[in-house]
This record gives structure tokens, sequence and C-alpha cells, in this order.
């Protein structure tokens, strides 16, 4: 492991911004992730580390007209315990549910799960599932500059993502899910929660009569970024979730996805779990 | 029983003059508090002036000739005071084979290998300098699968080893070939074993210091610093009296810390070179890269019954992959050959294990040694047995489980022997028979989810193991002037609690509350000698090792009682830190105001014993017949699983053991141990796997080895089978391993009972079982 060789706490997003515009910085959140890979030699510190987490507005969960703001630093935990969005999006609680460990949760961040940009992140697939974008500032010409991005185009490869050297990430916005909005999260390990996914799968639609409606399916662990399976979306897309249905869109969902074989399964086991946990989950919806 | 237990109580519970004991008390681990706070000092706190911190350069090869070996780079870096490569040290090996030099100068064998070794400032600056030693090499054909190793022509790792052979062992009792015509039903399968490793949460580690006399000091976490002392000597050309081994708190050991291993030798010639203290203390990678695993196995059994179930005859051949040295792994045929000859009743016997050289890490013991594996085996063809012969698997085992006083044709001879209790208890707590039934019947009932209870029993030492010349250890008592107690035991405390029933079975024979004694365990120049921690042997024999050394300490404080108080010795008795009269619990004097009076008479005198316990066992002979232990433990496990055939993911939901531990000493104790044990045993069934591919461990750390975290333990029953065995402390017999043995086997025939899917490789993982029920069209 290599050291940072200046250390900067800003106390604001501007702050930061400007520090991330002088460039060859590394910037630190929960540290979960980059601690781990520095002390593995993964990942190289740059000259500055810029430690984020005295900046308020970036703790914040706020509600404005039609969207939710989720700060980059509100933790996993607080996904689990903070009461609106408990109840503006449940399944975000329930990813959380099946994260880590309580200590790893109370470090660990939205922000840095989404920038670390692993194919295995957890909450990729909840946040795509529910239209989610992310907010990115930087200095521009002397001033903060913010862009919103949809969550589907942040992601570009295994660790890589749109998000420029100079951009911090902000925050991740979510559009008020509608009245009967259904949301489920299901994670693949060998353990029910401190385990990387083998797959992870998200659903969410609105649900009426056995019917779903804006369907967002989303995976993760299966392909070089976490993905919507867009044919299996097509599929379900307001039809009646009958068997014949359920296994299509499940056979869709299965041959969108390009899992990989590694230490924790086979790529034929996860395109398996695609469609087998794509009919669970579809079965369960039905029932509901 | 578990259940309505006595409540937990602080100190002993208050004695009266019926004889409230301190037996099957719960009493907590004298080094809990410690331990529970942070504030015992393992190895890892440890460090002594003057210190230097050393790191081993291990190999980038699987198999190939040492070319060159650069180390100028390395001693350049500032901060660096030594670096030794095998030009610098004896070229002894280690290990049973002794092929194992502790650095590697001709050749390396595996990527666990040796090569070079930097003393040095900081750690850092260690780690820095073993990266900038430059080894060239000269590639050699590698092999990492066992049944390569031994075809004609293969590659040899050690030019003396012939057919890449490094043990063989055979076994034979009756005439298997006869059984077999007498058998109405066969069964045959091969299976299959993974490495998996202890996951110590103290790593191995090490500090040496050469004293100002010559003499050597280690500081080290090992199991067995008696014979340590020995083999140290024989490496270090030293007079084995010039070695004093301490340990400090040990951070678990199950077996792990049983061989001398490379880097052990290596931290003491770098002290030697250096002529500073050097510590060695792996990082967790290394403890999963170069530290030894259970032994892999690939096990094929052949079993048969007559039509009423008797068993008739087995054959076991196993293919053990050594790696590339050897050590206690390859032996594990010691103990799955009593397993396989002797679990149940058994006329016809065979046994066979080669063990060969590859270019894999190697085993080392390991919780049960050997037993998984064969009870894996065993037990999962006592159900297929049971199965063809109609019969359902409890009466089937009880039919051919053996009685007290039985020997097994392999000469163990089991003067207590709890098994059918075993089985009827586990199978009547769990309602195993209609759970048994119902499971069976409901498998095509087109539910994704399915449950199963699947049984399984064992046999393991439970009164030490005649291995050694001597399986004995000694206890010394010294008693002061304020009643106080220092017992001195060559056993060492692992974690196991052994320091803590040891304290229990003095202070019962003293009748002194357990605050009156202190355990030192862990000085080699200070305790007497014991042979180690291993086959469950601790609570038996160090227990009696320190009754005898008790009750000698009582007979003279009762012989001086009764002098001073002109009394017969028979009619006193000790209690509650006091002598007192045996017909009315009268109080004749405190116990350390007889100490005083003792000391301080004419005739001065201190109390002071010593006594040395050595097992009625018998060494095996040639063909491994023999009373190899003073006692045998038994146990019956019913698991209760859930199949999830969407997803191959296997639950266990309840555990109910029965186990023949002689007799309860410390219930807290017991039950963590059982618990603990169960929980190893769960790992092994289901989540953690070592992947080796091609000698490359995959997964050298946590977040991709698995161990079982607490949501995944499931509910227990514990039962306690109390067979209060004769030669046994107080009754007890060894627990140690016993609870770890038979999970796998009873998750094995669980999933075979929801599924009706019969799994022969471990460990159970979702994509294992996924694609097993896949294939047998049952997904
Ligand atoms: C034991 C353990 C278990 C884990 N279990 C899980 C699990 O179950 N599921 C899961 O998904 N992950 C898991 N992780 C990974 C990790 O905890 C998560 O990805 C976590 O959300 C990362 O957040 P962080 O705040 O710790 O990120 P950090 O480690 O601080 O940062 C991660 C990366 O993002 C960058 N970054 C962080 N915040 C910002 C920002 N606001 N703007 C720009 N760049 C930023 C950092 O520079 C770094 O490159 C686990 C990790 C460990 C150590």
């Amino acid at each position: 492991m290599n050291s940072p060789a200046a250390y900067l706490v800003p106390a604001s997003v501007d702050e930061a911004a400007g520090a991330l515009s002088r460039g060859n910085a590394t910037v630190l959140a929960g540290g979960t992730d980059l601690m781990p890979q520095a002390n593995q030699g993964v990942r190289v510190f740059r000259h500055t580390l810029i430690n984020i987490n005295r900046i308020a507005e970036l703790k914040a969960v706020s509600r404005s007209g039609d969207w939710l703001r989720i700060g980059a630093l509100v933790s996993v935990t607080d996904l689990l315990q903070n009461s609106t969005l408990r109840g503006i999006c449940p399944m975000l609680a329930e990813t959380a549910d099946h994260f880590a460990s309580d200590q790893i949760r109370n470090a660990a961040t939205v922000g840095g799960n989404l920038c670390n940009a692993s194919p295995a992140g957890d909450l990729s697939p909840p946040l795509l599932a529910l239209d989610a974008s992310v907010e990115m500032a930087c200095h521009r010409d002397g001033r903060l500059q913010r862009r919103s991005l949809p969550l589907d185009q942040f992601f570009l490869g295994p660790r890589r993502t749109a998000l420029a050297e100079n951009e911090l990430l902000t925050a991740v916005q979510i559009p008020l899910p509608p009245p009967r909005h259904y949301g489920r999260f299901f994670k693949l390990g060998i353990r029910p929660a401190l385990d990387i996914a083998i797959i992870s799968v998200a659903l969410a639609g609105v649900l009426e009569n056995r019917k779903l409606n804006r369907v967002r399916v989303a995976f993760g662990a299966v392909a070089p970024t976490p993905l919507r399976a867009r044919r299996a979306e097509a599929l379900l897309e307001g039809r009646i979730l009958d068997e014949e249905t359920i296994r299509a869109a499940a056979q869709a969902a299965r041959e969108e996805v390009t899992p990989i074989t590694d230490v924790r399964a086979s790529a034929w086991y996860r395109s398996e779990m695609v469609s087998s946990m794509m009919r669970r989950l579809l079965h369960e919806a039905a029932g509901a | 029983m578990r259940g309505p237990d006595p409540e937990p109580v602080a100190g002993p519970a208050p004695r009266t003059i019926e004889g409230a004991s301190l037996i099957g008390q719960r009493i907590s681990k004298l080094d809990a508090p410690d331990k529970a706070s942070g504030r015992a000092r393992y190895i890892h706190d440890l460090n002594l002036p003057g210190q230097l911190h050393a790191k081993i350069r291990r190999s980038d090869r699987l198999h190939a000739r040492i070319v060159s070996i650069d180390t100028s780079r390395a001693a350049a870096l500032p901060g660096v005071h030594v670096i030794l490569t095998a030009q610098d040290i004896p070229q002894r090996g280690l290990g049973v084979n002794k092929d194992n030099p502790a650095l590697k100068g001709e050749k390396v064998r595996s990527l666990r290998d040796e090569i070079a070794a930097v003393a040095a400032e900081t750690p850092e600056i260690a780690a820095a300098a073993a990266r900038l030693i430059e080894v060239q090499y000269e590639d050699l054909p590698a092999i990492t699968d066992a049944a390569a190793a031994r075809a004609p022509g293969a590659p040899l790792l050690h030019d003396n080893k012939p057919g890449n052979l490094a043990l063989t062992f055979d076994y034979e009792h009756g005439d298997v070939a006869l059984g077999e015509r007498e058998s109405d039903f066969v069964v045959e399968d091969t299976f299959r074993l993974h490495y998996v490793t202890h996951c110590c949460m103290g790593v191995s580690g090490m500090i040496a210091e050469f004293q100002p006399n010559g003499r050597l000091l280690l500081y080290s976490n090992t199991q067995v610093p008696f014979l340590h002392k020995r083999e140290f000597a024989e490496i270090l050309e030293m007079d084995p009296g010039d070695i004093r081994i301490i340990q400090p708190p040990i951070g678990g050991g199950f077996g792990s810390k049983l061989d001398i291993y490379p880097f052990e030798p290596i931290c003491v010639f770098l002290a030697r070179a250096a002529r500073r203290p050097v510590k060695l203390v792996y990082t967790r990678e290394e403890e999963f890269i170069a530290s030894p695993t259970r032994q892999p196995v690939i096990l094929t059994l052949r079993s048969g019954c007559r039509k009423d179930g008797t068993l008739t005859f087995r054959t076991c051949t196993t293919l053990h992959d050594n790696g590339a040295y050897t050590s206690w792994g390859a032996t594990t045929p010691f103990v799955m050959m009593q397993t396989i000859s002797s679990l149940y009743r058994l006329p016809h016997c065979r046994y066979h294990t080669d063990a060969v050289y590859t270019n894999n890490p190697y085993a080392g013991s390991f919780r049960g040694y050997g037993n998984l594996q064969a009870t894996f085996a065993v037990e999962q063809h006592m159900d297929r047995l049971a199965e063809a012969a109609g019969m359902d698997p409890l009466s089937f085992r009880l039919k051919n489980a053996q009685d007290p006083g039985e020997t097994s044709l392999a000469g163990l001879h089991f003067r207590t022997c709890g098994l059918k209790d075993c089985l009827r208890t586990a199978a009547e707590r769990s309602e195993f028979p209609v759970r048994h039934r119902r499971a069976a019947a409901a498998r095509n009932d087109g539910s994704r989810v399915k449950r199963g209870v699947g049984m399984a029993s064992m046999l393991h030492v439970g009164g030490g193991a005649k291995i050694y010349p001597s399986d004995g250890c000694g206890t010394i008592l010294k008693l002061d002037d304020f009643g106080r107690v220092t017992v001195m035991t060559g056993a060492s405390e692992i974690g196991q609690g052994s320091e803590t029933v040891i304290a229990q079975l003095v202070c019962e024979e003293l009748g002194l509350p357990m605050s009156a004694v202190t355990v030192v365990n862990n000085d080699t120049d200070i305790t007497p000698w014991d042979v180690g921690v291993h086959a469950s042997r601790t609570t038996f024999i160090a227990g009696n090792a320190a009754i005898g050394a008790a009750r000698l300490a009582r007979e003279k404080i009762l012989r001086a009682a009764a002098r001073l108080a002109k009394s017969d010795v028979d009619s006193l008795d000790l209690h509650a830190g006091n002598i007192i009269r045996k017909n009315d619990g009268e109080i004749v004097m405190p116990f350390a105001k007889l100490l005083r009076a003792l000391h301080f008479s004419e005739q001065a005198d201190l109390v002071m014993t010593s006594f040395y316990y050595e097992p009625p066992s018998k060494h095996q002979d040639k063909t491994f017949k023999g009373d190899v232990s003073a006692a045998y433990a038994w146990a019956t496990q019913v698991i209760e699983v859930e199949v999830d055939t969407d997803t191959g993911m296997v639950r266990l939901l309840k555990v109910t053991a029965a186990h023949d531990v002689g007799r309860v000493l410390n219930r807290l104790g017991i039950e963590g141990q059982i618990e603990g044990g169960i929980v190893m045993g769960q790992g092994y069934a289901v989540t953690e796997d070592l992947v080796i591919e091609n000698g490359v461990c995959r997964n050298p750390a946590f977040r991709d080895y698995k161990l079982v975290t607490a949501p995944e333990i499931p509910e227990m029953d514990i039962s306690f089978i109390e067979t209060m065995d004769g030669e046994g402390p107080q009754g007890a017999k060894g627990v140690g391993e016993a609870p770890a043995i038979c999970v796998a086997a009873a998750v094995a025939n669980a999933i075979y009972n929801a599924t009706g899917v019969r799994i022969c490789a471990l460990p159970y993982t979702p994509e294992r079982v996924y694609r097993a029920l896949h294939a047998a069209g049952a997904g």
C-alpha cells in the first residue's frame, strides 16, 4: 500500500470540487472498498486523499417535488433505518438487509457503492429498477456545476463509470414511486448476508390485477456492469403474470445476461439462477 | 440433558455436606474475561526490545529448479538486517517424511515453498525486501492431480520417492471376499473430500530470542511444546534442554499447530544470525496459503449387508493428495481405519491408502483427523444399505451397533459404549422416524423447497491415543500459606477450556472454590511434560494427572489435620475451604490455617505434589490393531435441512446431537465445545471451500472463503449420554473433536431424504447441489 502525499477534509461540496479540480486526487467515503483495495495493492492512492465525510450536504435525505434525493454519504445502515427512505423505497431497505455486516453497513455509503462500480454491487440493481439518476458536481470555469445522469448510463464497465476525474458524486435522485408500486430485491449468496452476490436481481413496477406496468428488471453480477433486462421488461409490460409470461420473461432475461465463471460460481449456474430467480420473483409478484 | 439446566454460577455452587459438587456445573472459562474484553495478550501483541520482523519469500512457481537467488537489492534496502537462503542453514527435512527443508535451495515444489527469509526493522521493510529478492527458475512439469501423480512416467517430486508415493497404509481383518459372498446387498461409491483450512483467529506466529547464556527462548503458538523442544533441537543442532517454549494465549489451534513448519526454524535461524529477537507472524493471506489444510481425499467404499441388515464387509481405498511435503495429513488413515473397521460390528474389512506427492499445498492435522472424511463415506453407506435392506436408518444402525464390553476386530476395547443410547436419544428428541418417513414421502410433491432429516454417528478416541512413546501428562501442585493452589500442568490451553476443567477437577478434590486456583500451563521450564493437545486427550489425560496430584495433596493435608486435631484421617474431609468432620460437617480448621501450621512447625513442610498419568492404552501393532485409547467417544447427530431446489441452497434447520461424553464436567464448557464443533462441521459440509486450482489457492481471504456466520447457525438440541467411564477423570471422556465429525454425513443423508439425490462430494454449496439435482432431473 502506498501513502497519499496530502490529505484534505473539505467541509463543502464546493471545497471538495475545488480540490478535485486540481487533479491527482482520490476520494474517500466510507473506505470499505477503497481501503481493502489499497491494502491488496490493486488500488493506488493518488497524490491527495480527499476525505468527504465532513460534508453535511452529502448526508441528507430529502424530498422535493416528485423526487427523493439521497446524499452520496447516506450509509447502508441509513437505508435500513431512515423512516422516510423505508417508507418510500422499501426495496432499498430489503437490499440493505442483505448487505455485508453491521460494521460495514455503518461505514459503507450509497455513493461509494455506485462509484466503485462492481458488477456485483448490491445497490445498483434496485436503484436501476427505481429509475434512479446520479447527480455529480465539479468546478468548471471556477464555478461549481452540477449535472445529472440516468444511472443506467453511469456504469461503463467493471470499476469504470461516467464520473470524470474532477467530479464528485453528490446524490442519487429517485422519482417518487407511484401508488401500488411494487419492488423486490433478491441476492443469491452462500450466506444470507456478509457475502458477495453470485447473482442479484431487482424487480419493480406498478402492480395491479396481477399485471405489472412500468416494469423494471435489473441484475447484478451477471455482466460487466449492473444491467437492465429490457427484453424481459418488454415481455412483462402490462401482461398478466401467468405461467407462460413468467417463463418467457425468465428465458429472455437469461439470454440478456453474459455472466462469467469465477471462484464464486460458474457462468452456467449464474445463467440458471437468472431465470430461476426471475421466475421466483415473478411468481411472488403474481401472488402479491 | 439440556433443558432445565442448573442456574449459571459465577464461582462454584455452595457445597453442602451431602456433597453437592462442582462436577456438571456451568463454570465460566478462567480466561474468558481477558479474551472477551480484549485484554488477552496474543503473540501479535508481544514485542521484545530490539526485536526484528521477519518475512518469508515464497515460490512463484509450482515446480521448478532454482537457478539462482539474488538477494543484493533486498540487502541494500535500509533497515534490512539479515537475509537467509538455503545455503545459510542446514538442509534437514521437517515433517513426517523429513522431506521438507525449512528453506528450499534446489527445487520448489509448491507455491508455498520457502526460498528466502528477511529480518528487518519493520514488517513493511521486511515485506518490501522479500519482494526484492530475485529468483530465477527453470520450470519443471507440475502435477496437481493425485491420480496423475501416480501414473507411470509422471514427473517425480522427490527423487527418492518412486511413483510419488509418500506413504501407504494397509489394514485387514476377516476375509472381505467371503464377506461379499455372504452379502445380499452391496453398495459402492466414490467420495470426494475437499480442502478446507482451520481459520484460527490467531494466525501462525513465533518470536525467537537467543539469551545471553546461549539458551533459546521461543514464544510460540504451538500445540505441542514438549515435542517441539526435541524437534527444534534436532534442526538447530542444540541440546533440547537449552530450549524454552512459552505459549502466549493461543488464538485457536484445531490441529493446525501440531507439526513443526518451516517458518518456525526460519524464525530461529534469523534470530541466531541477527543476534536480535525476531518476530514472524503470518498475514491472513499467508495463513490461507501457507498453513496446513484438512486432508483432501478421494475415497472409494464398498459395503455389504445381509437381508436382515447385518453388516458383512467393507472395502475402502483412498487416495490422499499429499501435496508437496508430508505433514500429519498423510497420516490421517490411522484414524480413518478405526471408523471404517470399528464404528459398527463388522466381520470383514480391508483398507488401503496411497498418499501421493503433488505440487499442491499439503495437509496437516485438523480436528477429527480424517474422521470427517471416513464418517462421511461410512454413514452414507449405512443409509444406502438400510434402504436396500428395507430398513429405516435407525434400526439398521441399532442392529449393527456395538455394546459395552465388546472389542472390535481392530482391537479397540469399548469398556463403555453409549452408541445405542446416542442413537435412540437423538432419534427420539428429533422425532427422526416420522420426519424421515414423511420427508421421503413428500419428495415428489412438486414443492420447490424441500425438507429432510439425516442421521449419522461417529466413533473417536476419547481417552488419548498412544501414538508417541508416552501418551502421558504431568502435573505439579503447589499450595501456599493462604490456601491458594497453583496447578502446573503440561497441558496447553488453546481455547478449548482445558485450564478451567483442570482447575475444576483440582478444586473438587480439595474442596476449594474456583477462585483459589491458578493454572500455569504455558512454560516448558516450569510445567511438567505433556505430549500435546491432540486426539481429544487433554481433559482425559491432563485431568487424570491433575486429579492424581490433587489426591496426593489431599491425603497429605488430611493426615496432617488428623495429627493436629488428634482425630482419625477417615473421619475428616475437605469442604468449602475448610477441614471438616465428615459425620456432622463441623469445621475443624480452615484449609489455609492448616497449611500454615504445617509450614511453620517443627517438621516444617510445604504441600507440593506431583503426579504423572499414563493411560492404560496400548500402541497399535504393525497391522494397525490394538487398543490405542483408554476410552472411546460416541455420538449420533440428526440434522434437519431445507433444500431450495431452485437455487441448490441447503440450510441447516436443527441439529439434534447426543454425545457419549462419559460424564459432563463443566457443562458450559462442553456445550460450547459441542456447539462450536457442530458449526465447524457445518462449515465443512456447506460453506467452506479452499479452492485450489492447478496448485493455486484462489480464495486466500475471508471474502471468498466462507465461514459460517451467526445467522446460519441452526437450532441445536444437545444431549449428554453419561456412561461414567471408569478410567476417565470423574468418569469423563474426551470430546474435543467429536462434534465436528458426523455433521457432513448427516447433512448428506438429510439432502438425500429431502430430494432423493445422493451427493458424494463436498461441500454442499448451492451450485454443487443445484447441479446434482439438475443432473438427476429433480431440480
Ligand atoms: C467485509 C465487506 C463486506 C462487503 N459487503 C458488501 C455487500 O454485501 N454488498 C455490496 O454491494 N458491497 C459490499 N462491500 C463493498 C463496500 O462496502 C460497498 O461497495 C460500499 O458501499 C462502498 O462504500 P464506501 O463509502 O465504503 O466507499 P469507499 O471505499 O470510500 O469508496 C469506493 C470508491 O468510490 C469512490 N467514491 C466514494 N464516494 C465517492 C463520491 N461521493 N464521489 C466520487 N467518488 C467516490 C472512492 O474514491 C472509491 O474509488 C463489502 C465490503 C467489505 C469490506
